[in-house]
C-alpha cells in the first residue's frame, strides 16, 4: 500500500513537474491600452498584434492579458504595478505616450521586469525598458498625397488628438504630403486636446465640411466620431493605426495600418537572451511595421495605385522625406551626442 | 435603545441595495461567459487581497474623501455642488505652480532628487495654494448663486469645462516641462523635486513595515484628519450650525437674522477649497507632477463625481465619508482587477459599478425617508437635507428682499 502510494506521489510531482516547466517556456506580455481594443485605431492595433503574436507562436507558448479603456493615467499606475510585482510576466507594455513617467518610476523599482512603452523614443536610459513609435509621418504623407490628387474642393480636413507622439508626426506627414503636390490645396488641422473625446472630434469634423473639405483624415481613438461624419456628407476618408475599412463604407480610401508585432517578436526574442531593454524600436515602411491598405470598397484607378506605389517606393529609398525638419533635428541630437561621447 | 434600532434598520437597505446590485450584475457576467463568484472575488481580492491592493485602495479612497468632505459642506449649506472635478483642477494648478516656482527657489538644482528630503514649507504653501485656488473656484460659483441667483448645478458643470481647457492650455504653454519643449511634447509639468513631495506613508508593523513598498502618501491622514476637524465644525460651531440652518431652510434662517448669501458663499467656498486640496493632493502625493489627456478624468480620475456618491453614501456627514470613500476606491480598484484576470470587456466594469452606485445611493432616498418619517412623529433626529428639496420651498434669499445682512 505504501508503495503504490509512493509511486503515486511520484508519478503526482513528476506530472506537477512537468506542468511547472511547460508553464515556465510560457512567455507571458501585459499590456496596457488607453481606448477599447475594438476602437479600429491605436489599442486595437496593439491588440490585433497580441493575436497575431500567440497565432504565430502558440497559445501554449505565448500567452497575454489586457487591461484596456484606461484612459485614467493613474489607473495605469495600479495596473502596471501589479503586474510588474506578480513577477508573472515576462514584458508588460504600457501602450501610450501618457504613460511615460509611470513606467519610468516603475522600472526603477522593479529592475528585473522589462517594460516597453510608446510610443516615444525615450529609454529614460534604463536598460529594462523599450520604447517604440510608429514612422506615422511615412503614411501620413503617402495619404496626403492621394488626398491632394482626389480633393476637388482644394480643402482637406484632419482631426487630431493631443499635438504628441503619432498623432503629431502623421499630421505633420500629411500636409507635407499634400503640399508636395499642390502647396495651393488648404490643410485645415484641428488638434482637439484629447485622446477620447468623440463628440468634440465629431464637431471638429462637421467644421472642416462646413468649411469646405472633400477630404477628411485623423489618428486616434476618437476617429470613429469623424468617420460617422465623413460617411454621412459622403466625403473621402483616410485612417492611420489600424484598418477602418468596416466603419467607413463606401467612402474610405486607405489605411496606414500599425504592425507591431514586427517589433515586438525582437524584444520578445532579446527578452529571451537577457537583453531587458535600453532599445528604441521604430515601425516604418520599410521594415514593414506600417503597411498602407487601399480600403475593399474603393476602386482604385492604374493611375492611383501606380502613384501609390512610387510614393511607398520613394519613401523606403529615403527619395522623400516626409519631414525634413525631423530629419535635421535628428541629425543634430545624433551631432551632439557623438561630440558628447568624444 | 430605540435610536440604535432606528440606525440598524436605516442600514438594512443599503445591504439589500448591494444584494441586489451583486445579483444584477452576476445576470450581465453570466451573459458574458465570466462566473460572477470568481469575479467578485477577484474584485474583493484587487480592493483587499493583498499590502498593495489595499494600499491602492487608499490611495484610490484619498482623493474622493476630499471632494465628499467639500460635497458634504456644500450640501449641508443646501448647494449643490457638481463642480469638484474643475475646483480639483483648479487647485491642482496652483498647487503645482506654487510647488514648482517654490522648489527651484529652495531647493539647489544638484539636490533636486534627494530620496527622503522633506521641505514643510514648499509641501504647506502648496497645499494652501491648491485649497484657496479651489476654494475661489468653487466660491465663483457660490457667488453666482447668492447674488445673480445663477443655477449653481449649471454654474459649476460649465466651470468644470473651463478649467480643463485652462489645463490643456497651461500644460501646453508656460506650465509644460521644459524638457517636454519642442517637436513632440507631452502636456504635462516637471517633475516636483522630492522636497516638494508628500512623503510615502507606512505604518510600524512587520518588517519592513507595512504599506512601505506602496504608493501609500500622507495625503490620506491629512483627509481622515480634515473629515474629524470638518466634523467638528459643522456640528459643535456656530458658524456650521449657520451653514446647516441655511441648507435646512434658507427662509427661515433669514428671518433669523442669518446672512444666507453670505453662508452660501462659504459653502461653496469650503466645498471648493477641499476639492481642490484633493487635486494638489494627487500631484504632491502621488503623480509629482500634473500631466493630462485632454480629458478631465484623465487627472482626476473622475473623482470629483465619486465624491459626490461617497458623501450621499456617508450620509453627509464627514465622518461617514471616511469608509464610503474607501469603500468606492476599493470598488473601482477591485473592477480594475477583476477586468485583468477575466478579460472582460471594461464597459462590463463600467455597468457593474454604476449599477452598485445606483442601488446604493437609491437606498439613501428610503432611509431619507423614514428620517423624515420619524421627525414628523417627533423623534429626537435630525433629517439628512435633501438639496433638492428646497426647489420646494419657495423663493431662494436671493429673489427676497428681506434676506438678512447680518450674521448670528
Amino acid at each position: 500500500m505504501r508503495k503504490i502510494l509512493t509511486i503515486g506521489l511520484l508519478v503526482l510531482f513528476a506530472l506537477v513537474g512537468v506542468t511547472s516547466l511547460a508553464q515556465d517556456d510560457v512567455f507571458r506580455i501585459a499590456a496596457l491600452m488607453p481606448s477599447a481594443t475594438n476602437d479600429l485605431a491605436f489599442s486595437q492595433s496593439m491588440y490585433d498584434a497580441l493575436v497575431a503574436i500567440q497565432e504565430e507562436l502558440g497559445e501554449d507558448a505565448f500567452e497575454f492579458t489586457i487591461q484596456d479603456s484606461t484612459y485614467i493615467v493613474d489607473d495605469a499606475a495600479v495596473a502596471l504595478r501589479d503586474w510588474a510585482a506578480s513577477g508573472e510576466f515576462q514584458l508588460v507594455i504600457a501602450h501610450g505616450s501618457q504613460y511615460g513617467p509611470i513606467v519610468e518610476e516603475l522600472a526603477a523599482e522593479f529592475t528585473d521586469v522589462s517594460f516597453a512603452w510608446g510610443t516615444r523614443q525615450d529609454t529614460f536610459g534604463m536598460d529594462n525598458v523599450y520604447s517604440y513609435a510608429a514612422a506615422s509621418d511615412e503614411g501620413g504623407y503617402f495619404n496626403g498625397v492621394l488626398a491632394a490628387h482626389l480633393t476637388e474642393t482644394g480643402v482637406v480636413g484632419l482631426v487630431g488628438p493631443i499635438e504628441v507622439g503619432d498623432g503629431k508626426l502623421y499630421a505633420d506627414g500629411f500636409a507635407n504630403g499634400v503640399a508636395s503636390v499642390d502647396e495651393e490645396i488648404d490643410v485645415n488641422i484641428v488638434f482637439i486636446g484629447s485622446f477620447s473625446d468623440v463628440p468634440l472630434a465629431t464637431e471638429a469634423a462637421e467644421t472642416h465640411i462646413a468649411n469646405g473639405a472633400d477630404v477628411l483624415t485623423g489618428t486616434a481613438q476618437m476617429v470613429v466620431g469623424p468617420i460617422a461624419v465623413a460617411v454621412a456628407n459622403d466625403v473621402l476618408w483616410f485612417g492611420s493605426d489600424a484598418s477602418q475599412d468596416e466603419l467607413s463604407e463606401d467612402i474610405g480610401v486607405a489605411f496606414q495600418i500599425y504592425k507591431w508585432d514586427v517589433l515586438l517578436l525582437d524584444m520578445i526574442a532579446n527578452i529571451k537572451d537577457g537583453v531587458l531593454g535600453g532599445e528604441y524600436y521604430k515601425l516604418t515602411l520599410e521594415n514593414e511595421g506600417l503597411v498602407m491598405e487601399f480600403d475593399k470598397d474603393f476602386e482604385v484607378s492604374d493611375e492611383l495605385m501606380a502613384l501609390a506605389d512610387d510614393v511607398i517606393a520613394s519613401i523606403v529609398s529615403g527619395e522623400i522625406v516626409p519631414i525634413p525638419e525631423m530629419m535635421a533635428d535628428d541629425k543634430a541630437e545624433e551631432k551632439t551626442e557623438e561630440e558628447g561621447e568624444d | 435603545m430605540a435610536g440604535r434600532l432606528n440606525r440598524l434598520v436605516d442600514f438594512a437597505p443599503v445591504l439589500i441595495a448591494l444584494l441586489l446590485a451583486l445579483v444584477v450584475s452576476s445576470v450581465l457576467l453570466i451573459a458574458l461567459n465570466a462566473n460572477p463568484f470568481e469575479a467578485f472575488d477577484f474584485m474583493l481580492k484587487g480592493a483587499v487581497g493583498s499590502e498593495n491592493a489595499t494600499a491602492e485602495t487608499l490611495v484610490k479612497a484619498t482623493p474622493i474623501l476630499f471632494v465628499g468632505i467639500g460635497i458634504t459642506i456644500a450640501f449641508r449649506g443646501g448647494m449643490i455642488n457638481i463642480g469638484g472635478e474643475g475646483q480639483m483642477i483648479a487647485g491642482a494648478l496652483a498647487g503645482v505652480t506654487v510647488a514648482l516656482v517654490l522648489g527651484e527657489a529652495r531647493v539647489p538644482a544638484e539636490m533636486a532628487k534627494t530620496p527622503g528630503a522633506f521641505d514643510l514649507i514648499i509641501v504647506t504653501c502648496s497645499l494652501l495654494g491648491g485649497f484657496l485656488m479651489g476654494a475661489l473656484y468653487g466660491g465663483l460659483a457660490g457667488f453666482l448663486k447668492a447674488y445673480f441667483d445663477v443655477n449653481e448645478i449649471l454654474s459649476t458643470i460649465m466651470l468644470n469645462q473651463i478649467a480643463v481647457q485652462m489645463m490643456n492650455f497651461l500644460l501646453n504653454g508656460i506650465l509644460l516641462d521644459p524638457a517636454e519643449a519642442g517637436f513632440n511634447n507631452i502636456p504635462k509639468t516637471a517633475r516636483l523635486v522630492t522636497a516638494a513631495q508628500l512623503p510615502r506613508l507606512s505604518l510600524p508593523i512587520g518588517d519592513p513595515w507595512l504599506f512601505a513598498r506602496t504608493r501609500l502618501h500622507w495625503g490620506l491622514i491629512i483627509a481622515m484628519v480634515l473629515a474629524v476637524i470638518i466634523y467638528i465644525f459643522l456640528w459643535r460651531t456656530s458658524w456650521g450650525y449657520r451653514i446647516r440652518a441655511v441648507g435646512e431652510n434658507q427662509r427661515a434662517s433669514s428671518y433669523a437674522g442669518i446672512n444666507v448669501k453670505r453662508q452660501m458663499m462659504f459653502s461653496m467656498f469650503l466645498a471648493g477649497g477641499f476639492a481642490g486640496l484633493a487635486g494638489v493632493v494627487q500631484v504632491l502625493g502621488l503623480q509629482y507632477r500634473l500631466q493630462t489627456d485632454g480629458s478631465p478624468a484623465g487627472f482626476t480620475g473622475a473623482a470629483g463625481f465619486n465624491g459626490i456618491v461617497a458623501a450621499l453614501f456617508g450620509g453627509l456627514n464627514p465622518i461617514g465619508a471616511i469608509p464610503a470613500a474607501a469603500f468606492f476606491g476599493g470598488l473601482l480598484v477591485g473592477a480594475q482587477k477583476m477586468q485583468r484576470e477575466l478579460g472582460v470587456p471594461a464597459s462590463l466594469i463600467t455597468a457593474v459599478n454604476g449599477l452598485i452606485v445606483v442601488f446604493v445611493v437609491s437606498s439613501e432616498i428610503f432611509i431619507l425617508q423614514r428620517s423624515k418619517r420619524r421627525v414628523s412623529e417627533g423623534e429626537d433626529e435630525t433629517p439628512t437635507p435633501n438639496p433638492s428639496s428646497k426647489m420646494r420651498e419657495g423663493p431662494s434669499p436671493t429673489e427676497d428682499e428681506n434676506s438678512g445682512e447680518g450674521d448670528g
